[in-house]
């Protein structure tokens, strides 16, 4: 089965043709900010200008009789882009025939990274921009065990960094920075059982730019922030009795996240994995491949229920694709 | 280890050894995490659990008696019985509910109340793993507190509903501002989303 995905919840215009083993091809256009951080007049702005090229740009290396169901990204995400990327899925079911499938952003991310590290039922740290949440499947659903009580952790990086005058994105320049330097300066550290707070952190560390050099706070701030996601992430591998943990999300691409989770795993003997970075960043196939798993299940999105769903949480799909033993 | 040893459980932060009539409960450093950062982690986390565990007690919370503190460990009376996951009904949600109302009303957050930090003995819940507990009777505190108690619960048991109608009997016995809570806790949920 072929199925054609389009992302475009934020930052990634992004389409794709998948199958069942593989990425076939992959089209995307990334909306950059001119100053400050993502705007979403704007971002629509870009999904607009550029949805078209994206997807004439990945049916052009197929046949587009093979094609047996359109999938886009419903929710959540920017309500003006999910309207867009909603409005040429419904366009583009209809001129190929074929079913459609709205899909949950998050599961998405979740789904790409089983499919490319082969992990089952793992504990899920899902960390992008504007989410953060520990998830474990269970009975149909994915369910969240702990989230952000405030801010999600990248939109925590970006805040700090703007602040700090770096250029969006910030994460990926508050990682460079904070590999510059060992020393270590006390920030809030907030876990409530699997809940946790980041806003307390860019909070501190906008305050100590008066004192400190950027390369400490950037040290500290990464530190604080990601050992809570790490503890967190433990917590649920003791809680929900699981040996797996998968990462997710954009902010997984960090190094120093990745090594703190992997070295947590191997004190306890669990077994961790992540995707390459081009599965953790939003992408189209993410939202192909997982609407593909939802059409073999059965599932479509009747035209009357597809419309955008900013805030569509993850525990809302039935998940029917996962056996566990 | 010596032939009194009983069990050494494992948990998120800390390595159990049920010992004769006595708990050690030792936080272990996590090399993941900077020393600095651990160290100071685990010996906050240390002396706020012995300190907070003990003053709930003395406000008639159910929780094991603090015997000694020494760095990162802990050692305090056993408790026998299940962890309340185990024996879930309604009865038991009820009583904790009651129980954390009483925490609350002594003017303490647990801060981790799941349902593998209570353990269900002798017909009462006892609360256990303070380590991330605090002084606070603002509504906020409380609310997150329930929040936690309730999302693990409905990550874990199919019954959450009427588990959690259960639980808020037992809350509202005592603490009369038990819709305040849920008005709370349902706020609560409505952050950390997408926009």
């Amino acid at each position: 089965m072929i199925v054609l995905g389009i992302e475009g919840t934020a930052w990634n215009l992004s389409a794709s043709l998948v199958d069942d083993d593989e990425v076939l091809c992959e089209a995307s256009s990334a909306y950059i900010p001119a100053s400050g951080g993502i705007h979403p007049r704007e971002a629509a702005q870009h999904v607009a200008n550029n949805i078209a090229g994206v997807i004439r740009q990945v049916l052009s290396s197929t046949d587009p009789r093979l094609i047996e169901g359109v999938a886009f990204s419903q929710g959540p995400g920017l309500g003006p882009c999910l309207r867009i990327v909603g409005t040429a899925a419904r366009a583009l079911s209809m001129r190929l025939g074929v079913p459609l499938v709205g899909v949950n952003h998050c599961i998405a991310h979740i789904e790409v990274g089983r499919w490319k590290t082969h992990l089952v039922d793992p504990i899920v740290l899902y960390v992008s921009g504007a989410n953060s949440q520990v998830l474990s499947y269970r009975q149909q659903r994915y369910r969240i065990l702990g989230e952000t009580l405030d801010i999600g952790i990248g939109n925590c990086l970006d805040k700090f960094a703007r602040s700090a005058g770096l250029p969006h994105p910030g994460g990926p320049k508050v990682e460079r920075l904070a590999q510059e330097s060992r020393n270590y300066l006390p920030m809030p550290y907030v876990v409530k059982g699997m809940d946790f707070s980041f806003s307390g952190i860019v909070t501190a560390a906008t305050e100590a730019l008066k004192s400190a050099s950027l390369e400490e706070i950037c040290y500290s701030f990464q530190e604080t922030a990601f050992s809570m996601l790490v503890e967190v992430s433990e917590r649920a591998l003791s809680q929900m009795d699981k040996s797996d943990l998968l990462l997710a999300g954009g902010v997984g691409a960090n190094k120093r996240l990745q090594e703190m989770l992997s070295v947590m795993c191997a004190q306890r003997g669990a077994r961790f994995s992540a995707p390459k970075s081009e599965y953790l960043q939003d992408n189209g196939a993410m939202i192909a491949y997982t609407g593909l798993l939802m059409l073999r299940h059965g599932i479509q999105t009747p035209i009357a229920s597809s419309g955008a769903n900013a805030s569509f949480r993850p525990d809302e799909v039935e998940v029917l694709w996962i056996e566990t033993h | 280890m010596d032939r009194d040893t009983l069990e050494v459980v494992t948990g998120a932060e800390a390595v159990v050894v049920l010992h004769g009539h006595s708990v050690v409960k030792q936080r272990v450093p996590k090399d993941y995490r900077i020393a600095e950062l651990d160290t100071k982690l685990r010996r906050e986390r240390t002396r706020l659990e012995a300190k907070i565990q003990s003053d709930a007690r003395r406000a008639g919370v159910p929780t094991p008696i603090i015997e000694a503190v020494d760095g990162f460990s802990i050692t305090m009376e056993r408790i026998e019985g299940p962890p309340v996951h185990s024996v879930m009904n309604e009865v038991v949600a009820e009583a904790i509910g009651a129980v954390l109302c009483a925490l609350h009303s002594a003017g303490i957050i647990h801060g981790d109340p799941t349902t593998r930090n209570m353990i269900f003995s002798a017909g009462r819940v006892y609360l256990i793993d303070f380590g991330l507990s605090s002084y606070d009777r603002s509504l906020e505190a409380r609310g997150v507190d329930v929040h936690v108690f309730f999302q693990t619960l409905e990550a874990t048991d199919d019954r959450f509903p009427a588990l959690k109608d259960a639980f808020l009997a037992g809350y509202s016995r005592n603490c009369s501002d038990a819709a305040l809570i849920v008005e709370k806790v349902n706020e609560i949920k409505e952050r950390g989303r997408y926009l």
